[in-house]
């Protein structure tokens, strides 16, 4: 037989054993029979550390996490960053003791200084420079009905929470300025949770399933990469307040909000490490605060009569 | 090894066909089957390990919000959701552990395993983990993927894919891969078994034909009748077409068809214009059908040569028979030798001359036959005809136990293409001949010597009678007492004696006339019978007559034929001497133109070289004193002049042996003696007469 002929049987062979072997791995031997029920942990003393759910705790983690981390080797405290469903739950851990330091909206600051005595130590500086912020009132650009903000009576409202500052607060305070009670609202909306409400607002208005929303300054531009923001307009913006803040339980250590503030107060927006800090958490700077700088946040929750 | 190739050697064309396309049809079907079905299970695996992968990480990305809000219940629902409402129930379990390490949620209901925490660690910058594990009751693919917000760990979530369902669902695509190689095999086993039949038939039915054709039957055809003959497709009426109405043949196996387009050869040369012929194209076939064809034709044609050869063998035998017909019946002996002188052809003459069978002869020389002495004799006579080419011709004489015989001998040497491959022998008996050249010669001497005999009687008897009628007279002169007249009577006596031999002489030599009259052959018989009788009996010596009272008279001198019988009697009783019989038959031939008359005695017998010298003058066995030897001369003479002829036997042969109770004791071979004459004329016919035997040659 020619040779040409031979290879054909021999080359169809190597194809049937190379189909043959598999490239399974050697599987590693492993015993399930030892169990045992989860222990709970050994817990060290931590002082722990909220960030008002006005996002998704992603999003909360990834602003603060460096924050936090810088705050723990700075002061040698054990610091953790806890996250709350919702912001009623973070004021309510607050009034429990359970977060230690709160960051958190005016509003919120307000009414856990006002139920659980939470006592404001700094405030920041916002990426505008300021440490100040307000809130915008908005609609769709092509909504015929809306084209002030009377017009806003008998329409459906979103609002981020009602315990948000920039998200309800101040609209509902800037309305109220206007003549426009809550009542005369078709209905009034909190966007679902937990956490990333502001977007939630702005895509209700955005998809057309409300009328017209309230958001905080700065919200916008966290769409600015999924929806055309030109579909929206801003109606009104609304008095600006003092800023977020961040504010000890009752009860904390002096020296532990000692050292956090010495902490704080010492980061430079020039130092590349401290920028990258304070750039992830969405703030220049942070400043010192005493309670009465929050004043007109609290006369704004009795006018609503919120409290 | 062997017999196993012995075997697949003896299995049919048929089976081996189908042995070797189910061979190649299994062979592929399971390589092609293995492949696809390493191929396939590969792909299910890979499906199943990207599902895997896309579970491990889907579920890594949903629990990081609870991960970081701490929710357990969350989580917990997460992994016992995903496991329990998994469809394809192949998750073992899930669970999620933190950045230390800890459980934060698990399906396990009895207790978290440890040692599971102990395998398939995942770094943060790979997307997932993968590891196969044993857990000694069953294999797991473990899935690990980390849970990363941005470039943090915030811990790992575990997931488990069963290998056992993986593998059930590779073993289901085996399964498949299986029965699919099967039934295309089958498929391809039947459509193969129907091709290789539409080829194993016909080459059977070749093969039965090639065995009927060698048990000698050459009435074949295999191949099909074409549905449309040569002359319908080409609309031809030319009659004189050897392929016209010829359906057995196709007619491109035909030399001289009468088609325009036809080359004038026959088959093999004449098919290169065929290809374009429409009846080729119609009628031609596969390789098979051709064989097939060829193979009618080559029969057929087989056929029609062997008719011929058989019609040649019949003609050749029917010549050869007639040949040897010719050969055996002719009295001759005719043999062939070739050139070595080895015996080639023989006919029966010649085996019944030598005594041997024909298949004993051929093949063999003279000196396997014959005598040394004769054998050498014949090889030098006739290797001297085969060295000179001069044919010759002999008359030889062989003395045997049958007496003396002779043969005219002519030997010709056998020339083809000038060259001499043989020696042709034929042989005569001219035994017969010979004997009446002899006859003939002796009846001439016995011409002579009556001639002389008469010649010389006539010129004695005269001064015989002188000499008798002077020796009378003076006889009377004398007293008979007187001693002269005593030597004068003694003179006279002898004279008389003279006289006698004289006058028997005269008888002998015809001299006497004799008196021609009608007469009774029986009478004379009874006569001359009666005459001797008497005396006879003094001697013991019975005479029995045998007489045809149907015998004619015949025209004859009485006295003269009464003096044969008292001769030829005295004769027989004289060779009997005393005790005895003479058996005397007288009798017509069978085409009643001659009798015979037969005097039998049961004497001593005549020798057989005597027997043709006793009718001869002066011939005698007898003593010097009794008889003159004139006797049977006289009786020769005698018949001589009535136109008959005697004859002489001895031993007797059996049907002339008188058979009656006196006779039948010391019974000599005796002699007989026949005597025939002419019923009319005074010539015998020329025919001879059934009721004298033959001298035994």
């Amino acid at each position: 037989m020619p040779r040409h002929q031979l290879m054909i049987p021999f080359a169809l062979l190597c194809l049937f054993f190379l189909a043959a072997c598999g490239d399974q791995p050697e599987p590693v031997r492993i015993d399930l029979t030892l169990r045992e029920e989860q222990a709970s942990g050994e817990r060290q003393p931590v002082i722990t550390y909220a960030y008002l759910p006005q996002f998704s705790h992603t999003v909360s983690f990834e602003r603060h996490h460096r924050l936090v981390q810088y705050l723990s080797e700075t002061t040698g405290l054990n610091i953790q960053q806890i996250f709350p469903e919702t912001f009623h739950e973070h004021m309510l851990m607050v009034a429990q003791g359970k977060i230690d330091i709160s960051y958190a909206n005016p509003f919120v600051y307000a009414l856990t200084a006002e139920h659980s005595g939470a006592k404001v130590f700094a405030k920041i500086v916002e990426p505008s420079g300021e440490a100040a912020f307000g809130g915008l009132i908005i609609a769709r650009v092509d909504n015929p009905d809306i084209r002030s903000l009377q017009d806003c009576r008998g329409k459906r409202w979103i609002a981020v929470d009602q315990f948000s500052a920039g998200g309800y607060l101040f609209g509902l305070g800037h309305f109220m300025d206007n003549g426009i009670r809550p009542e005369d609202f078709a209905e009034i909306v909190f966007a679902p949770g937990p956490g990333g409400k502001q977007e939630s607002v702005i895509l209700g208005i955005y998809a057309g399933r409300y009328d017209v929303g309230t958001v905080r300054e700065g919200a916008l531009e966290l769409l600015k990469d999924k929806i055309d923001l030109d579909q929206i307009t801003i109606l009104a913006r609304t008095p600006r307040y003092p800023g977020w803040s961040f504010a000890a339980r009752a009860g904390l250590a002096d020296e532990v909000v000692r050292d956090i503030k010495k902490a704080m107060f010492a980061l430079d927006i020039a130092d590349p490490e401290h920028h990258l800090i304070l750039e992830s958490a969405a703030m220049r700077g942070i400043l010192p605060a005493a309670p009465e700088d929050f004043d007109a946040v609290r006369e704004l929750v009795r006018r609503a009569g919120l409290e | 090894m062997l017999s196993l190739f012995h075997y697949l050697s003896r299995l049919t064309f048929q089976s081996k066909i189908n042995l070797g396309l189910a061979l190649i049809i299994v062979c592929f079907g399971l390589l092609l089957g293995a492949i696809n079905y390493a191929v396939s299970s590969r792909a299910v695996l890979r499906e199943a390990l990207l599902r895997g992968e896309v579970l491990s990480v889907n579920l890594s990305a949903r629990s990081t919000e609870s991960i970081l809000s701490m929710n357990f219940l969350r989580l917990t629902n997460l992994v016992t959701e995903m496991v329990d409402r998994d469809e394809q129930k192949d998750l073992v379990y899930a669970f999620i552990v933190d950045r230390h390490g800890q459980v934060m949620a698990h399906t396990f209901r009895d207790g978290f395993p440890v040692a599971l925490l102990q395998v398939n660690q995942v770094e943060d910058h790979q997307p997932f983990g993968m590891r196969f594990l044993d857990t000694g009751r069953e294999r797991l693919y473990d899935f690990a993927a980390p849970v990363m917000v941005g470039t943090t760990r915030l811990g790992t979530v575990r997931i488990a894919l069963s290998h056992t369902s993986i593998k059930a669902a590779i073993d289901r695509l085996m399964w498949i891969n299986l029965a699919a190689t099967a039934g295309a095999t089958l498929l391809a086993l039947i459509g193969g078994s129907f091709f290789a039949r539409t080829v194993t038939r016909r080459i059977n039915a070749l093969r039965h034909s090639a065995e009927q054709v060698v048990t000698g039957n050459l009435n074949v055809q295999i191949s099909p009748a074409p549905s449309r003959n040569c002359w319908e497709i080409m609309n031809c009426t030319e009659q004189r077409c050897p392929a016209h109405e010829d359906r057995l043949r196709r007619c491109w196996y035909l030399a001289g068809t009468f088609c325009p387009d036809c080359s004038a050869g026959s088959f093999p040369e004449k098919l290169d214009d065929c290809r374009n012929c429409p009846v080729y194209r119609r009628n031609a076939g596969d390789e098979i059908q051709s064989l097939a064809e060829s193979f009618d034709f080559m029969a057929l044609t087989l056929k029609n040569h062997i008719e011929e050869l058989r019609r040649s063998e019949r003609n050749l035998a029917r010549q050869k028979q007639l040949l040897n017909t010719i050969l055996d019946v002719t009295p001759d002996m005719v043999t062939l030798q070739d050139e070595e002188l080895t015996y080639l052809a023989v006919n029966k003459a010649f085996c019944r001359h030598v005594g041997r069978e024909e298949s004993e002869i051929i093949g063999s020389t003279d000196f396997d036959i014959f005598s040394d002495e004769q054998a050498d004799r014949n090889f030098h006579e006739d290797m001297q005809i085969l060295l000179t080419s001069h044919p010759l011709s002999k008359e030889i004489m062989t003395r045997g136990g049958k007496g003396k015989k002779w043969h005219h001998v002519v030997k010709v040497p056998v020339v083809e293409n000038g060259k001499i491959i043989g020696l042709l022998t034929t042989a005569r008996d001219i035994t017969v001949v010979k004997q009446y050249q002899e006859k003939l010669i002796h009846s001439q001497k016995m011409e002579d010597l009556g001639r002389l005999a008469g010649g010389v009687a006539h010129e004695i008897n005269t001064p015989l009678g002188i000499i008798l009628g002077y020796s009378q007279l003076l006889l009377k002169d004398f007293p008979a007492d007187d001693p002269v007249a005593q030597d004068i009577g003694i003179i006279e006596k002898q004279a008389q004696v003279c006289r006698k031999i004289v006058a028997d002489l005269l008888s002998f030599s015809r001299t006497t006339e004799q008196a021609a009259l009608p007469m009774d052959i029986n009478a004379s018989l009874r006569e001359v019978a009666d005459l001797v009788e008497h005396i006879f009996r003094q001697n013991r010596i019975v005479i029995n007559l045998h007489l045809d009272d149907r015998i004619p008279p015949i025209s004859g001198d009485k006295e003269r034929l009464k003096q044969v019988w008292i001769n030829l009697f005295n004769n027989a009783a004289d060779a009997i001497g005393m005790d005895g019989c003479i058996s005397v038959t007288s009798k017509l031939c069978a085409h009643r133109r001659r009798l015979v008359v037969a005097v039998a005695d049961t004497g001593s017998g005549v020798a057989e070289d005597d027997l043709d010298k006793i009718f001869e003058p002066f011939f005698t066995t007898k003593p010097v004193d009794k008889g003159t030897g004139l006797g049977l001369s006289v009786t020769f003479g005698i018949l001589k002049d009535h136109g008959g002829r005697i004859s002489a036997i001895s031993p007797v042969p059996s049907e002339y042996v008188d058979v009656s109770p006196a006779c039948s004791d010391d019974a000599g071979p005796g002699t007989v003696f026949f005597v025939e004459l002419p019923l009319e004329g005074n010539e015998l016919p020329p025919d001879e007469c059934i009721e004298i035997p033959k001298k035994e040659a």
